[in-house]
């Protein structure tokens, strides 16, 4: 195995939590999964489709997200919605990661040691 | 007329349960067209969009499963270890089993020494895999029952093993050896009942032992070596000590005793044996019955002595043996 496979091995992994958390705080406003994934790669949240699409199902399945068909237009789409309790996640998470990123900062300057 | 993308969505939809396809086969849709406007946006033809989204999404059945969560490995993280330490334990339990069975029937209805091999081999090995393939259909079925809930194996610190140190792997060697030799010494007091004497290349049903002795002496030798081998296994895991060496006396003595004296007595041979091959018994044959006999009691007396030189050895042993 190359150095780049592993360096990315490790940054998916560092990633994979932070969709769920993304996700959770871009649909307090509704959208449909493919608005979903063009606005968080834009915004340099890098996620794979055949990650988010199932990730959007398992997530509604969880209660964390609510959905809608919206037929107003051509194409019927589903829009999700972040729940209350995918609220109340989303904020613990946001928390944690804050948490965290203080640490390795503090561990990074050498505060901590 | 079907579209690719008709095509596509059957194709992942059907592998789903009924209750999820239509839900599934629009949020498909959904997907698969937004792919595709972005691929004309970009400036594809419609027909080469849709195939180029499709492309882009994959195996149809690979997406299937990773929308509803349902395992791409036979028998995952979960259940593995429970899966391998039932298969290792029923293998190691079962197929020695099946194997000794077969063989001690054909022992008993005669067959051939090539046949007993081939048979025994051959049960053994579909013993296995039928194991094998059972036990993991079971966990296979277990692994995609959602609502399924088997015990899995809890680990606790009495399952650690036992380091393997270089003395118990030398004692291996003992312990085949001594397993080996008492088999073959069982199969062998079975085996002259059905007579040890060629004459012009026919066996003779001549018993080598006496028949008379399978009222008690020769069921009791047989008794005898299956404790050997027990023994024999109980020194591999935890070395020689002194009891065990005392224990080795005892078994030595139990055995050598009752053959000696059966066999000074003349009641050890069949009678027919003696005289198909010939033996002048009573007559010339002082000399090879003191050889016998000195042979006999100085192969006790060896294995009485090593057991206590191997158990001398011990008590100095390595910092490892201390069991």
């Amino acid at each position: 195995m190359n150095t780049d496979e592993t360096t990315l091995g490790h940054i998916q992994e560092l990633r994979r939590g932070t969709v769920v958390l993304a996700c959770l705080i871009r649909l307090r406003t509704p959208d449909y999964g493919y608005a979903l994934l063009e606005s968080l790669n834009s915004l340099g949240i890098l996620v794979d489709a055949n990650t988010l699409y199932p990730l959007l199902r398992r997530l509604e399945k969880q209660g964390l997200l609510t959905s809608e068909w919206n037929t107003d237009e051509a194409r019927p789409r589903k829009f999700y919605r972040t729940s209350p309790s995918g609220d109340q996640l989303a904020t613990a998470l946001a928390t944690d990661w804050r948490r965290i990123d203080d640490a390795l900062a503090r561990l990074d300057t050498g505060d901590a040691r | 007329m079907t579209t690719l993308t008709d095509r596509y969505v059957w194709a992942a939809a059907r592998t789903l349960p009924e209750t999820q396809r239509a839900e599934f086969g629009r949020e498909l849709r959904e997907r698969i067209g937004d792919v595709i406007d972005a691929h004309v946006e970009r400036g594809a033809a419609p027909a080469d969009a849709e195939h180029a989204a499709l492309v882009e999404l994959g195996d149809p059945l690979q997406l299937a499963s990773s929308y509803i969560d349902r395992p791409l490995q036979l028998i995952g993280p979960k259940y593995f270890l429970t899966w391998w330490r039932l298969l290792r334990l029923l293998l190691v339990i079962v197929v020695p089993l099946a194997a000794a069975g077969v063989l001690l029937g054909q022992l008993i209805s005669g067959a051939d020494i090539g046949e007993m091999i081939g048979s025994t081999i051959g049960t053994a090995l579909q013993v296995a895999v039928n194991l094998g393939f059972w036990v993991t259909l079971v966990f296979a079925v277990i692994e995609r029952s959602p609502g399924a809930s088997v015990p899995v194996s809890t680990w606790t610190p009495d399952q650690l093993p036992q380091p393997r140190d270089d003395a118990r792997a030398g004692r291996l060697g003992d312990l085949i050896a001594s397993v080996v030799f008492l088999t073959i010494f069982a199969v062998a007091i079975v085996w002259q009942q059905f007579g040890l004497v060629w004459i012009d290349g026919e066996r003779q049903p001549i018993p080598m032992l006496d028949p008379a002795l399978w009222s008690f002496w020769l069921p009791y030798f047989i008794a005898l070596l299956v404790l050997e081998v027990v023994f024999a296994i109980v020194i591999y895991l935890r070395g020689w000590t002194w009891l065990m060496a005392a224990l080795n006396v005892l078994l030595n003595l139990a055995f050598t005793v009752p053959a000696l004296w059966l066999f000074l007595s003349g009641q050890l041979f069949a009678p027919e044996f003696v005289e198909a091959i010939g033996w002048p018994w009573g007559q010339a044959s002082d000399i090879t019955v003191t050889v016998i006999v000195f042979l006999a009691i100085g192969v006790t007396v060896w294995d009485i002595i090593d057991g206590f030189l191997k158990a001398a050895r011990n008590r100095g042993g390595s910092a490892l043996g201390g069991y």
